[in-house]
């Protein structure tokens, strides 16, 4: 049985190669329960390879990965089911309709909850009946997070969830979202490039560049032991880079 | 490299993409040649049949064609049952008239399918010594291509209407040519008939790209009226859920494509009911229709997505879903295809030639047996259907492109190797006795190397838990109980002293699916934990 005070994600020295290029180097991390996690880096620094492997789509060549004390390679379902997740791609089938893709998601949650998936979706004012590849992006951000939220996930898993979108879809996912699902004592993992975005919302920042974890403190820790500088000084004085 | 223009850039794109594939196509050709050279060391070589031809030079020559056209009309990149042009929408963005969009894929294109025939000509005509027309059907494959790209780069008003539109009208040019061939067309007539086609097919392609770069697709479906779809109940399981997805993303393509074609070939039934063969030569086209568009739709059917891999499921349902929506696609296919020709026989007067084939049946062997035989095909029928949506599964779900594309290779080469092989046994009296009498060791090696490789494959199932103990004891059990079937019903009509019993069930053994089966949920995992 998992204590409270056991990390909802444990990563231990993963290493991954994709060819030549090491994409993580010995990462070691834990994200613990509650509160928001910012995974910040660069384009190519290996935050979404660190979220394959935390979702199983990846498996660690060498290293650990547990998520809620499993392996989520050796049991997906058993972690999947806790996971709620939006990914930078949106690969949302797009000849599903809104509705369609709500009807199909909740048979896999059984706490599935069917009011607030009504009133998550018209807050996104999402169309029930516009098909999936019709939306803009920022609905089909929009579509992605209803369903990434709808069955009140232990952990919510955002990769890039804001990348490319407008300040409105940003504004829902940074400020609503994020701040509520923590508010309720669950998990989010949030990566992003944008570093103001992070500091809006983080407690815990994790910086990562060309695959190593270069810092991962408390962003009041980390803001008082750099003196207030911003997150973006601070990432440049660690990873070398903006 | 550095393309110096636009037109070359494309040039690169076509080779970057298709390098492979084209090396391969190049080492075959150089092979061939050596082998004319160095084997037949410069002798003719005389076919001995129409068939022989065919086999030799037809079948290489027509898998290569078959692989241009996907190259060429992009076909690989995109659904061919869409709406939407399959045309690259990042080439819309390229600082080049819709004209050159058009033309100059068209252009490679019809110069590659042209090479091959000249290629294809050289070898047939020295040192075989095959009387084979000039020129006309390099034009004939150019015009083949340039309007099937002309018609896969159009939008439709429906899914599906592409794949429909393109084989009527593929096979209207076929027919045209077929009749002038009837009708000893000369050379100069074939040209005359063939010219206006790339042209044509050119300007076609040419206004499709025009539309579809501005996004203009028609939709039947909203000229019909807007309305709002009904709210369905809730899915009782996630694996009903499952189902239900793969049904509506590759499952309904067959029966929906199929249901295109067959009002085409029914009113054949009607058109020649007054004669006996192409009767029976329709109604067999139509019985062996499912088949051949479920081994196009089998592409699709292995395809999955990052979205899907995130699914709550475990491998192994991932695969049922999909197993049974294609099992629940062959199965529609079936009865629409039973209930629609058994009408059209009744309607058009001709059921009394197929009844007449049932009855010669029924006295040649017995009714039990003629019964028992017709079970069986059905069974076949409907079962090989399945067989070739589900069959490629382990390749496709592998998520690897290199290897279905080596797959594909492995495969034409077999096919380029094994009819000649057959041809030059052929020739030989001892040489089919020797094959004749070797066949059932021939079927026993194959199903020692299919239980070998399910054994391996098993054990791989279980070390990595795939499957459980219990999964694997009820599957064994199901394959066990379909091979005894089969093998019954083989018995039951074929007499021991005809087909020994026991190389019945070899046959039995070699045609119910496992181990590529079987290998679905490996090639699964490997995928979705890469």
């Amino acid at each position: 049985m998992m204590g409270s005070s056991d990390p909802a994600i444990a990563v231990s020295e993963l290493t991954r190669h994709f060819g030549a290029k090491t994409a993580l180097d010995s990462v070691t991390l834990d994200v613990a329960r509650g509160g928001v996690h910012g995974l910040v880096g660069a384009n190519g620094a290996g935050k979404t390879t660190l979220i394959k492997h935390i979702l199983g789509l990846l498996r660690a060549e060498s290293g650990t990965v547990r998520v809620f004390e499993l392996d989520p390679v050796a049991d997906p379902v058993g972690v999947l089911s806790r996971i709620g997740y939006l990914s930078e791609e949106n690969d949302l089938p797009g000849w599903m309709r809104v509705d369609e893709l709500i009807r199909y998601t909740r048979a896999f949650f059984p706490r599935w909850d069917d009011a607030y998936a009504d009133e998550l979706r018209r807050a996104f004012a999402l169309d029930p009946y516009a098909k999936i590849k019709n939306l803009s992006k920022g609905q089909k951000a929009r579509a992605g997070l209803l369903i990434a939220l709808a069955y009140r996930p232990e952990l919510l898993v955002l990769d890039e969830p804001s990348s490319g979108l407008d300040p409105i879809v940003r504004r829902d996912i940074v400020g609503a979202v994020i701040r509520t699902v923590a508010d309720e004592g669950r998990t989010v993992l949030f990566s992003s490039h944008l570093l103001d975005e992070v500091e809006q919302v983080a407690d815990h920042v994790t910086m990562i560049s060309h695959g190593k974890i270069k810092l991962s403190a408390p962003l009041r820790s980390i803001k008082e032991s750099h003196g207030d500088a911003s997150l973006d000084e601070i990432f440049v004085a660690h990873a070398g880079e903006a | 490299m550095n393309a110096r223009s636009p037109a070359a850039a494309v040039a690169w794109q076509f080779h970057r993409r298709h390098r492979w594939g084209l090396i391969a196509l190049g080492a075959y050709v150089v092979a061939l040649a050596a082998i004319k050279f160095a084997v037949l060391g410069g002798q003719r070589f005389a076919f001995r049949n129409d068939e022989s031809f065919a086999f030799s030079v037809i079948v290489p020559t027509t898998a290569t064609f078959i692989y241009f056209l996907a190259v060429f009309t992009f076909g690989l990149d995109g659904d061919i049952a869409a709406r939407e042009s399959i045309y690259p929408q990042r080439l819309f963005t390229l600082p080049l008239s819709s004209d050159a969009l058009a033309g100059l894929p068209m252009l490679y294109g019809c110069v590659a399918v042209a090479g091959l025939w000249f290629v294809t000509r050289v070898f047939a005509v020295w040192p075989a010594g095959a009387r084979v027309p000039a020129i006309w059907p390099a034009l004939l494959a150019a015009s083949l291509l340039a309007w099937t790209q002309a018609l896969t780069w159009m939008s439709y008003p429906l899914r599906g209407l592409r794949v429909v539109i393109t084989v009527l009208w593929l096979s209207s040019i076929d027919a045209i040519i077929l009749a002038a061939l009837y009708l000893k067309a000369s050379e100069p007539a074939m040209l005359a008939i063939l010219a206006p086609h790339v042209p044509l097919a050119y300007l076609v392609a040419r206004a499709a790209i025009r539309r579809a770069r501005c996004g203009d697709i028609p939709n039947w479906q909203r000229a019909v009226g807007s309305h709002s779809p009904r709210q369905r109940r809730a899915f009782a399981s996630a694996m009903s859920a499952q189902v239900w997805f793969e049904w509506r993303r590759h499952g309904r393509s067959l029966p929906i494509l199929v249901a295109m074609l067959l009002p085409f070939e029914l009113a054949m039934l009607f058109a020649f009911h007054d004669t006996r063969g192409i009767v029976i030569e329709v109604f067999m086209m139509i019985l062996f229709t499912p088949s051949v568009i479920a081994a196009f739709v089998a592409a699709t059917v292995g395809k999955s997505s990052t979205f899907t891999h995130a699914r709550p499921m475990t491998d192994i349902s991932l695969i049922t879903a999909k197993l049974k929506a294609t099992l629940w696609s062959a199965l529609l296919t079936w009865l629409l295809v039973i209930v629609t020709t058994a009408l059209a026989l009744r309607l058009s007067g001709t059921a009394s030639v197929i009844l007449d084939d049932v009855h010669w049946l029924s006295d040649a062997i017995g009714a039990p047996r003629a019964a028992i035989a017709i079970i069986l095909a059905i069974t076949f029928l409907i079962g090989s259907t399945w067989k070739l949506l589900v069959q490629s599964l382990a390749i496709e779900m592998s998520g690897r492109a290199w290897l279905s594309k080596a797959s594909l290779f492995a495969t034409l080469s077999l096919i380029a190797i094994a009819f000649p092989s057959l041809l030059w046994i052929s020739h030989s009296k001892r040489a089919v006795a020797a094959l004749w009498n070797s066949i059932p060791w021939i079927a026993g090696a194959m199903v020692c190397v299919k239980t070998l490789l399910a054994l391996w494959i098993v054990s791989r199932l279980f070390d990595k838990r795939v499957l459980s103990e219990r999964a694997l004891l009820i599957g064994a059990a199901c394959w066990c109980f379909a091979v005894l079937a089969l093998s019954a019903g083989m018995a039951a009509i074929f007499p021991d002293i005809i087909l020994r019993h026991y190389f019945l069930i070899f046959v039995a053994i070699l045609q119910v699916p496992l181990v590529r089966l079987a290998a679905a949920p490996l090639a699964l995992e490997w995928n979705r934990h890469r």
